[in-house]
């Protein structure tokens, strides 16, 4: 008994100097795209660019809406919720603004206060003075701006690199999945460049660790569907009925 | 308690079939008579569903007119939905020389604006409802015969699927054979909606209203100073005035059944408006009412007030919450979204709701946040043609048009048996610069909705990967290729 008090009570300032310590803290992320980012996770308060619209966004936020966190996404009129749902970002914890206006910069502040990850395709380059300005909200309430696109002051930038689309071919198949190599890289000095390969979609949507693929493979193969998952040309897109 | 005194109340129902053909029109009904047992519902619930907010708000503007002619018969007027208002009949039939003549006054006024109109007369809301669809001008059912009236219609114009669907399985098929129950057995055997539908179908009124209003004044009011020019400021202060409205009213552990929205402009002009919704009126529902009250009347001076008052009010008896997979958006989250919607209007901020259909573009419905959605294909269902997972990252709401060529430029076409005129070796996506396609699949032909000339669909599926590692769900419609959602 006394021992479980002690323990408590060693602990609980612990956790506390550590959430002051880094900023109230990471947002979990996916397990595959753990190892893309420094400490495992995204840094409340920071930038993170993920090149152009696509799901890598999506997937990015996922570990942390699984979390009980709450995602907007801003200035994207055809976000494929279902794609979202499979990639395992739940939409009943998404707040979807398609077209945030002229003032779009005050909306993404306004959200940044309220929700933890705030996904952003600029609708147009901002300027020095509002990407500080949205860098600082983000600071000041803890969460994470994740950018579709370009913006100079990121803390973490990822890029895919390199992708092929598997289980499709010459008139047979369908796509099944899609293996893509994700680079990122840091702001701050001795920041490695970090790379992984993922499943980016899986063949059931979902975001996963992949195998580097063998040379060879990709070599022989002009659209890449050589891969881990082979095309089958016997079996119809659609189901009958 | 439940005596025949209790249902003693005379409403005219005003209906409007303009404005509910073409909001049914609008609707994915499944059949005509659901989509008129559902009216009938809306009747009774006086609940606007809110996956139709767009055009609701414009038809609740329109509808303005008619009722600002029934507001010179008597002032007090409840709008149940857009196309469908209520009046007592108490004092304007005595003022107008008898509820005939009262409907008949009624009509023609309306009927001069140019917009026709049916008006029912009958004991309680839910009979007189159905009064104003009986006949091409509506139907004057005398005091005391409402029952009579309501025992020869079948149970389906209750609007309670569920219930509908099992009373006649069980032999009970108009209202006269559910009203001979007795009240407690229907109760006892179909819980709740039993209840409801029992008293319904005596002629009563939903539920009982609290005899009198508690002497508390339970209203609600924010002054402007200076006068808000624009609407958003008084929908956004509408949305902590209901919040407020409704803390003293769970305080008082009371609900109310209608609400009195009242704004006050510069010049001294008032309007007010009352607005029905059985069960609780959320305060985002009530910041709703608040705009469509806003946008259908363009006062020339600013808003100085507006004040909530709850109207006929009953005993809260509690909503219960799922005891998960409800995610219920914290304090902070909401705060959030509610002052972007201040920003940008109540529609342009919404969350989604897999729903189910064929076109990936089919398969989310936007919710305007604050508002409940159901879709009306659920997800859950088989979806034959479906596309399987993965699901496209990016899904065009309005299908880009597109040019596929093969080897020689010629637009690739597909015969009527699902033949490739050639294989397809180049993609032009909304005019922009043509890329080789490098893997390809299809064509996967869709037929959709073939029984309703007016959705019907015929498409030709493709999957195509393009030489920059970009792939896309194209399809080919009418002799065009669109391109629907691009993969990542």
């Amino acid at each position: 008994m006394e021992t479980g008090i002690a323990q408590v009570i060693s602990l609980s300032p612990a956790r506390h100097r550590d959430d002051v310590l880094t900023g109230a803290g990471l947002l979990p992320v996916r397990p595959a795209l753990r190892e893309l980012l420094p400490g495992g996770g995204l840094q409340r308060g920071s930038v993170v660019t993920t090149g152009d619209w696509g799901l890598l966004p999506l997937a990015l936020a996922a570990g942390a809406v699984a979390d009980g966190a709450w995602c907007a996404i801003v200035g994207v009129p055809a976000v494929g919720v279902r794609a979202a749902a499979q990639a395992g970002l739940d939409p009943e914890r998404v707040l979807l603004v398609a077209e945030p206006g002229p003032g779009w910069t005050q909306v993404v502040a306004s959200l940044l206060d309220g929700f933890d990850v705030v996904l952003l395709r600029p609708p147009e380059q901002p300027s020095a003075q509002l990407r500080r300005k949205l860098e600082a909200a983000a600071r000041r309430y803890g969460s994470v701006l994740v950018i579709a696109g370009d913006w100079p002051g990121a803390q973490s930038r990822l890029l895919v690199a390199d992708a092929e689309w598997t289980g499709i071919g010459t008139g047979y198949g369908r796509l099944r999945a899609r293996q893509a190599q994700v680079i990122a890289s840091g702001r701050g000095a001795g920041e490695r460049a970090r790379s992984a390969w993922l499943w980016l979609p899986g063949p059931d949507g979902a975001v996963a660790a992949a195998a580097e693929p063998a040379d060879v493979a990709r070599d022989s193969s002009r659209g890449g569907y050589a891969g881990t998952v082979q095309a089958d040309p016997g079996e119809p897109l659609v189901s009958s009925g | 308690m439940t005596g025949r005194a209790a249902a003693a109340r005379r409403v005219l129902v005003l209906r409007c079939p303009a404005w509910l053909d073409s909001d049914s029109a609008s609707s994915d009904s499944v059949s005509s008579d659901r989509a008129d047992s559902d009216r009938a519902d809306s009747v009774i619930s006086g609940s606007v569903s809110s996956d139709r907010a767009g055009g609701g708000s414009a038809a609740a503007r329109a509808f303005e007119s008619v009722v600002a002619i029934a507001q010179d018969f008597c002032p007090q007027v409840e709008v149940l939905r857009p196309g469908v208002c209520a009046i007592a009949t108490r004092g304007p039939a005595r003022y107008f020389g008898g509820e005939a003549e009262l409907a008949r006054k009624l009509t023609e006024a309306v009927g001069r604006s140019g917009v026709i109109c049916q008006a029912g007369i009958a004991d309680g809301l839910f009979a007189a409802g159905l009064a104003a669809r009986a006949g091409p001008t509506g139907l004057l059912v005398p005091p005391g015969e409402t029952r009579e009236f309501l025992a020869g219609l079948p149970v389906g114009v209750l609007g309670m699927p569920e219930l509908c669907e099992l009373l006649p399985r069980l032999g009970i098929e108009t209202l006269g054979q559910l009203a001979a129950l007795p009240s407690a057995e229907a109760a006892g055997r179909f819980g709740p909606p039993g209840k409801l539908a029992s008293r319904l179908a005596r002629g009563l009124d939903p539920r009982p209203l609290i005899p009198r209003p508690p002497a508390a004044d339970l209203s609600v009011q924010l002054e402007f100073d200076p006068p808000a020019e624009q609407s958003e400021p008084a929908i956004f202060a509408a949305k902590a005035l209901a919040d407020q409205m409704h803390d003293r009213l769970a305080v008082a552990g009371l609900a109310c059944v209608r609400v009195q929205v009242l704004v006050r402009c510069a010049d001294g002009q008032e309007l007010s408006r009352l607005w029905r919704h059985d069960g609780l009126l959320s305060a985002l529902a009530v910041a709703e009412r608040v705009r469509w009250q806003l946008d259908g009347w363009r006062g020339a001076a600013g808003i100085t007030l507006l004040r909530l008052v709850p109207d006929q009010l009953v005993r809260a008896t509690g909503r219960q919450l799922a005891l998960w997979g409800d995610s219920v958006p914290s304090d902070r989250v909401a705060r959030a979204a509610i002052r972007v919607q201040a920003m940008l209007g109540h529609d342009r901020v919404t969350r989604p709701v897999l729903a189910g259909g064929r076109r990936p573009a089919d398969q989310v419905l936007l919710v305007p946040f604050g508002d409940t959605g159901v879709p009306q294909r659920p997800a859950d269902r088989p979806w034959p043609d479906q596309i399987p997972a993965p699901a496209p990252a990016t899904v065009f709401d309005v299908p880009l048009a597109a040019s596929v060529t093969d080897d020689s430029g010629r637009e690739v076409t597909v015969s009527g048996r699902a033949q490739l005129s050639a294989p397809p070796a180049w993609l032009a996506a909304a005019g922009g610069q043509a890329r080789a396609v490098t893997a390809w699949a299809g064509p996967w032909p869709v037929t959709e909705r073939w029984w309703d000339p007016r959705h019907a669909r015929r498409q030709a599926r493709f999957q195509l990967v393009t030489e920059d590692g970009a792939a896309w769900l194209a399809a080919l419609q009418d002799g065009r290729w669109l391109i629907e959602a691009s993969y990542d």
